[in-house]
């Protein structure tokens, strides 16, 4: 037995789709005219049975139908079949709706064949899961094609009896296992031939009649041509009586031939622990372009790792701990900009399916948040107790890259960092150790993991204190900025004055010709009364001549609730510079105004700190530069303009926080020598070998 | 005033992307708007298949009538939208129309495989494919379709099947070109309001154009519908045309079915809320005002 066996009807009326499904049989499926119309139909009025069109290409362009087929895959969670008869130009068609539908390939999709030109066609949507393609023809031909292409091949009793053979031949020839086509027999109550099993072998016969086919011939799939609703009854019924009687479990997936040939160097892939086998995710597999690349960076790893638990977060280490020379990064909601959470033919891990949310302590406001959730569900998820924890401005950064490293939010004058909130964590070290880290326990560990977390394990849990948060006002200002650097001094002096309750940012690009220059002013002000707001806010009104302004006020997750839906695409490899300062001169806004003009960055942007930042003592915790008043951000696109453009200010910073930053050698601004020196002797302690190494990785140097 | 006499129609104009599609489609039959539309453009990936997603939504509607708007002819095949839009007609209880276009965005459509034609042979290729789409659908004639065309070569295909009820074909059509095929040929014409340069007073010239070849063509203008694809904000205090209170509204709208004919809006927006407030609030405030004055 090949497959898990599988009994559908051949239908021509959405009535006996509705009830196949009623019946309780697997799949429906139709042919003739209006197919897929019919099948689009019969998806709507039905909810959970497979669907399987068999297509006359001579009416569906194969890049149309590929869309077609990601459509309704996606309508209908992935419940699509295709079926294909074998006519010339068929292979070209499988060809063009399998690479239409691949939707990671960044590249559009060409070709140029006998039967068809698609020059270039954008890829996608991916659909919700990998559509089959099934064909048929008994004719040597089109069996052979079925075997070195296809997933499923169709056709009578008597042709899979004759062609099961060639089938199998077709498919080792180009190093397919033979389950990897599933054979689909159409059953005809009506049939003519005696040798085939009739309307009375069927029902009075009935296991007996199928069990050869199955047996002998691998047969996986059983269709019963009919609408009446007595036979879909009794063909339900027969499916239960051969499942009872073949009680052999389902084989387990196999990894078809073509993604076993995109495998990657190096990387052990028939020794993934079994606890991780079904969920990772290599090159060719659907999910792959899910989870190739990231926010900011196009990827293309071997292997993406998916634990589910802390317990196959250490055996996913054991895993990378086999593979020393394969890159490997760690990724929780993909925005890293410092974190390489993506790589080139190495290993991912990723812990995004970790992501509940609890609360441990209603009275002391103790949550237990996964590293996998984003902030904007945090946000979310708190919303309704009257809580918030400042994170970031945008919702769709993933808890644990911001929460090890520090986490400068819209509420970070008032009520600090991230870390600062933080009262345990749960993590899997190095070795695969399983540990707690808190004051109380592994207290080093625990001082290293706020602000150089990603040098020392993999967080499973982190334990929040988090804060009261009513409604809060937001505030979007555009300004003018003829004069950039009076600006950002007077921006300064005025966040620097104002009261803790408010936290923002400002945001400038390059000149555009032909339109006057203007900075983004945000700020949220922690009050309710609106007057309060305003109040505080009419400073930074004040600054320049307003272009445009936007205030609201919103509860705390109103903000972060920004995160786009879908997968990341990231293409390329961004160029980010960051500083921390504690007051913005004249000096440096000279500097910095000139950065800007020269058009080497895209994006210049400034948050605050300050405030309850620097409450905290710059030894407490392993994001050291505490003094600073705002985190700077520059980015662009060529490393060396960048760098050039970037060089006067740096001598204004008092060191940087890390997330920001995309050059790696810069440990040393990242961590102030009493820190590093620290750091280092942790990072021996608990990764002597170095195997957390994609975000700052520390050095052993002393 | 201009009236060419027909109901007013009130409907919803989605994007075609994601389950939403199909979600705002249910929306807006509960809403109990008369019309819902999805845009048609193949050869962009992040959108549905425009056929299959308005099939399945026909599915998962009761009352609703549905339509592409528009179709994009050359990626497409005359015959096949006849008996796949006659097909779903016939599933879905006659609710279905066709809208059709010419095409536009010839990158997109060539990239794809499809041919590259000038703006003239479009619509001459246009011209030809209506002719065979009702060929396919007029089973009462004896004989195979007869349709030899420079763009166009089905002759001797099968007729059938017939739609459900004797369905409308409506063009997006702007230009004097096409909308005189739209007189001599269609049933229907249904521009959008922000591709209109002049605004909504361009629509007179439109008329006039349709109007001329309808009559040229010995058929009456009230033959051919007009529709608008329009869009605009709700807001508790009118500032302009679309941009105010269910109210104002209803008195914009009022004002351009009793100036230029118009009867059917179709509202651009995949906001259900904004659905919700057409159907309930502006659609029947502007049946009454029309209704006054046509009285
Ligand atoms: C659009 C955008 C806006 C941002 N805004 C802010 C902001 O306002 N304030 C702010 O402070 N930061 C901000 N950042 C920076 C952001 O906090 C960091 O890039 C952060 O690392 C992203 O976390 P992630 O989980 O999404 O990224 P990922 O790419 O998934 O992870 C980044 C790195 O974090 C480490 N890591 C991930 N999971 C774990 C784990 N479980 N245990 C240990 N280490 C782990 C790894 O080294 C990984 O490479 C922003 C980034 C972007 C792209």
């Amino acid at each position: 037995m090949l497959h898990r066996l599988e009994f559908g009807a051949l239908v021509t009326g959405a009535g006996a789709a509705v009830e196949a499904e009623r019946r309780g049989l697997d799949l429906v499926a139709v042919q003739g005219d209006g197919a897929w119309t019919r099948l689009s139909w019969i998806a709507g009025v039905t909810e959970r049975i497979g669907l399987v069109a068999q297509i006359d290409l001579a009416e569906h362009a194969p890049a149309v139908l590929a869309r077609s087929a990601a459509s309704l895959d996606l309508l209908t969670g992935g419940r699509v079949t295709l079926a294909l008869a074998d006519e010339p130009g068929t292979a070209e068609a499988v060809e063009i709706v399998r690479n239409v539908l691949d939707a990671g390939e960044p590249r559009p999709y060409r070709h140029l064949g006998e039967h068809y030109r698609v020059p270039q066609a954008q890829r996608g949507p991916l659909p919700a899961h990998r559509i089959a393609i099934w064909l048929t023809g008994a004719d040597a031909r089109s069996v052979r094609l079925a075997g070195r292409t296809a997933e499923g091949w169709i056709g009578t009793p008597d042709e899979l009896a004759a062609t099961g053979k060639l089938l199998d031949e077709a498919a080792a020839e180009v190093g397919r296992e033979a389950a990897e086509i599933r054979r689909v027999v159409i059953l005809d109550p009506r049939a003519a031939s005696a040798s085939e099993p009739g309307a009375a072998d069927l029902f009075e016969l009935s296991v007996a009649a199928l069990l050869p086919l199955v047996v002998e011939h691998g047969a996986g799939t059983f269709l019963l041509r009919t609408d009446d609703p007595d036979e879909l009854r009794r063909f339900a019924e027969l499916r239960e009586v051969v499942l009872r009687e073949l009680p052999e479990p389902p084989p387990a997936p196999i990894k078809p031939a073509a993604v076993r040939a995109k495998r990657r160097p190096g990387i052990d892939y028939d020794n993934v622990p079994a606890s991780l086998a079904a969920t990772a995710v290599e090159p060719g597999d659907l999910d792959y372009a899910r989870v190739r690349s990231t926010y900011m960076r196009g990827g293309a790893p071997g292997l993406v790792l998916r634990p589910r638990s802390t317990g196959e977060v250490a055996d996913a280490l054991a895993f990378v701990r086999a593979h020393p020379g394969v890159p490997f990064g760690l990724r929780s909601g993909g925005h890293g900009m410092s974190g390489r959470s993506t790589n080139d033919g190495g290993i991912v891990l990723s812990v995004q399916a970790l992501d509940t949310m609890e609360v441990l302590d209603a009275a002391e406001r103790l949550v237990r948040i996964g590293p996998g959730a984003r902030w904007a569900d945090v946000a979310r998820f708190l919303m309704p107790y009257g809580w918030a924890l400042s994170s970031g401005d945008y919702g769709g950064v993933g808890v644990s890259g911001l929460a090890t490293a520090g986490g400068v939010g819209w509420l970070a004058r008032e009520h600090g960092l991230t870390i600062d909130h933080l009262r345990a964590v749960k993590m899997v070290l190095a070795d695969g150790s399983v540990v707690r880290a808190s004051d109380d326990e592994n207290p080093d560990l625990f001082w290293a993991v706020r602000g150089a977390g990603a040098n020392f394990g993999v967080v499973t849990s982190f334990d929040f204190q988090v804060d009261e948060v009513g409604d809060v006002g937001f505030a979007q200002l555009v300004v003018a900025a003829d004069d950039p650097a009076d600006l950002l001094v007077r921006w300064g002096r005025a966040i620097e004055a104002a009261p803790r309750t408010l936290s923002g940012q400002l945001i400038m690009g390059p000149p555009r010709p032909g339109q006057p220059a203007f900075a983004q002013l945000m700020a949220v002000v922690d009050a309710a009364d609106p007057s309060v707001i305003v109040d505080t806010l009419q400073p930074l009104a004040q600054l320049a001549p307003l272009y445009n302004q936007n205030v609201v006020l919103t509860p705390y997750a109103g903000i972060v609730n920004n995160a786009a839906e879908g997968y990341h695409s990231g293409q390329g490899d961004p160029v980010s510079r960051s500083g921390l300062i504690e007051h913005l001169t004249p000096a440096f806004a000279k500097a910095a105004a000139e950065l800007i003009a020269s058009g080497a960055v895209h994006w210049f942007q400034i948050r605050t700190v300050g405030g309850a930042v620097a409450d905290i003592p710059p030894a407490a915790t392993a994001y050291a530069h505490r003094s600073a008043n705002f985190s700077i951000v520059a980015m662009g696109s060529s490393e060396r303009r960048v760098d050039a453009a970037f060089a006067p200010l740096r001598s204004h910073f008092d060191g940087m926080y890390l997330s920001f930053e995309t050059g790696l050698d810069h440990v040393a601004d990242a961590f102030p020598p009493p820190t590093l020196a620290r750091l280092r002797e942790l990072k021996r302690r608990y990764d002597p070998a170095g195997l957390f190494r994609d975000n700052f990785a520390l050095g052993d140097q002393s | 005033m201009t009236d060419y006499g027909h109901d007013l129609l009130f409907g919803a104009f989605v994007t075609p992307s994601a389950t939403a599609g199909a979600e705002l489609a249910v929306v807006a039959d509960r809403a109990g708007l008369d019309l819902v539309t999805f845009q048609d453009h193949p050869y962009v990936a992040r959108f549905h298949d425009t056929w299959t997603l308005l099939s399945y939504a026909a599915a998962r509607t009761t009352r609703i009538k549905l339509a592409a708007n528009v179709l994009n002819l050359p990626l497409r095949q005359p015959a096949v939208i006849a008996r796949s839009h006659a097909t779903l007609d016939r599933l879905s209880g006659g609710r279905i129309e066709l809208g059709l276009g010419a095409g536009a965005f010839w990158d997109g459509v060539e990239a794809m495989g499809g041919r590259r034609l000038t703006a003239g042979q479009s619509i001459d290729a246009l011209g030809e494919a209506i002719d065979i789409i009702r060929q396919v659908w007029d089973t009462s004639t004896p004989g195979p379709v007869r349709a030899s065309g420079a763009y166009y070569d089905v002759s001797g295909a099968k007729r059938g099947p017939a739609p459900a009820h004797a369905m409308s074909i409506w063009l997006g059509a702007y230009k004097p070109r096409m909308l005189r095929l739209a007189g001599r040929a269609a049933d229907g014409v249904v521009p959008s309001l922000s591709y209109l340069p002049g605004g909504i007073n361009d629509y007179a010239d439109l008329n006039r154009h349709i109007d001329e070849a309808a009559e040229a063509a010995a058929r009456p203008p009230a033959a051919v519908r007009r529709l608008l694809n329009i869009n605009g904000t709700f807001s508790d205090f009118g500032r302009s045309f679309l941009d105010g209170p269910a109210e104002q509204w209803a008195e914009d709208l009022a004002g351009v079915a009793l100036d230029h004919g118009v009867s059917a809006f179709i509202l651009a927006s995949d906001n259900p809320a904004d659905l919700e407030l057409f159907a309930a609030e502006v659609a029947p405030a502007v049946r009454d005002l029309v209704a006054a004055e046509r009285a």
